[in-house]
């Protein structure tokens, strides 16, 4: 070591010539990169896996437009993010500052067209063990629609058997149902309540012969969808069924929701987490100063690494 | 430290590069190539085109000293590994898949049941207990 005397201000620093904080963003961020490979790995033996994937986007709601332009996104807000930091070390901290609200903000639009997405996906129920893959799965699902819509209109029409305050457990289906009978066979004074009553009554009764043809296995789904249009039609509770759709099968689609919602739900997080990192510097406002200037480095190399994810799980998420 | 040989980097043109790469993704799904495998070579080779962009410029990778090797080294093993050992599952079929759906389709399509007519005609009599509280007698 020298003697002379400039040395002794200059203190010894061993290992990597980069600050800690910086150093423990890129080993976090090795362990990041094998995090998702697996995740990746996985998608890519499952889908390989399985002939008949499905790819048909009219089929998986997936919108390469979206994904697309949530590339764009994703890419624009790595720009300004690496446009913050620049700022930073020439220290023009309003300029760093205005940068990163640009980035958080666009974050925020990532993850407003992520939820509209999985609103899609949650409408069309393109959701993990809801998806029937075979005809008799969807003939099954099918029944169970109908089966909730009859149970959810028994319910409502004996409401007033739940109002019971000294009721001790909730009344049983049979009680129920008896409920309804009585009513009918005591003639409400009422035409619309009677008319509602019949309803619900003829309404059942067909969904048991459906339910007893398909217990038999004398139901394929082309009959169910014969059927439900048939029932739909009918005047008396046609109404009450119209917003079922007859299910219609998708080959390894519950696989497919679950690598998806898994994949990108991850990625969301991780867009989160990001955002959460931005806003410890935007709370400093105009007091932003030189000492953040590792903060803004090490979010932002976190952050271009939420791109980079991104990068890789459009093409193979939306295109291929 | 790290370097300041990155602080005449054009990050817009970075960016802009970026952003035709994105486009030329969006593009391959527009053309419709019917060839999976050519459609997955072009956009993970455009994939790889951006991602590399990031690193070097984005997150300054190029600019950086050794230590990236020492740092990344580990990782970038275990991340090609990872699919590497997976391979066998992947590419070799060394066992015979037993899929359920595959079969159930096979059936569908070669078995017919009877219809929803017939079904309705002779059903009354067997109502199972859980159906039997939809029926009214």
């Amino acid at each position: 070591m020298s003697h002379a005397p400039a040395a002794s201000h200059t203190p010894l620093k061993m290992g990597i010539p980069i600050p800690n904080s910086k150093l423990g963003m890129w080993l976090f961020l090795g362990t990041e990169i094998m995090f998702f490979t697996a995740f990746i790995g996985t998608y890519i033996v499952c889908r390989l896996g399985s002939p008949g994937w499905p790819t048909d986007t009219a089929v998986t709601h997936i919108s390469i437009i979206a994904g697309g332009f949530n590339t764009f996104v994703l890419l624009t807000s790595s720009f300004f993010v690496v446009k913050a930091h620049e700022a930073m070390v020439d220290k023009r901290f309003q300029k760093a500052n205005q940068f990163l609200w640009g980035t958080f903000l666009l974050g925020f639009v990532f993850l407003g067209i992520k939820s509209y997405e999985y609103k899609g996906k949650w409408d069309h129920d393109i959701l993990p063990h809801h998806i029937p893959e075979t005809d008799a799965q969807a003939v099954q699902k099918g029944l169970r629609l109908l089966n909730d819509t009859s149970q959810a209109e028994l319910t409502a029409l004996t409401a007033s058997l739940d109002d019971d305050a000294e009721r001790e457990k909730p009344p049983e289906r049979e009680e129920r149902q008896a409920t309804v009978q009585a009513e009918i066979a005591a003639q409400p004074e009422s035409p619309e309540r009677l008319a509602r009553l019949n309803a619900y009554n003829a309404f059942s009764s067909q969904l048991a012969l459906l339910k007893d043809a398909a217990q038999r296995e004398a139901l394929t789904l082309h009959d169910f969808e014969h059927e439900l249009e048939t029932m739909q039609a009918n005047e008396q509770y046609g109404s009450l069924i119209a917003h079922i759709h007859a299910p219609h099968p998708i080959k390894y689609g519950n696989l497919f929701a679950s690598i998806y919602f898994l994949i990108t739900g991850f990625h969301a997080i991780h867009v989160i987490v990001g955002l959460t990192l931005f806003v410890f510097v935007l709370k400093q406002g105009s007091r932003l100063n030189s000492a953040w200037t590792d903060w803004v480095e090490n979010s932002g190399l976190y952050w271009h690494f939420v791109d980079l994810v991104w990068i890789f799980l459009f093409p193979l998420i939306y295109i291929i | 430290m790290s370097d300041n040989h990155n602080s005449h980097v054009n990050y817009l043109a970075v960016f802009i590069a970026l952003c035709v790469f994105t486009g030329i993704s969006v593009l391959t799904d527009l053309v419709h190539i019917p060839n999976k495998a050519v459609l997955a070579v072009i956009v993970l080779a455009v994939a790889s085109a951006k991602a590399l962009c990031v690193m070097a410029f984005f997150m300054h990778l190029k600019f950086e000293g050794r230590w990236k090797y020492v740092l990344l080294a580990p990782t970038t093993i275990l991340a090609i590994g990872l699919p590497l050992a997976l391979l066998p599952d992947v590419g070799v079929h060394y066992y015979m898949i037993d899929v359920p759906q595959v079969e159930a389709g096979e059936t569908e399509t070669s078995h017919s049941s009877p219809s929803a007519e017939d079904a309705d005609k002779h059903g009354d009599s067997h109502s199972s207990e859980h159906e039997a509280a939809e029926t009214h007698h």
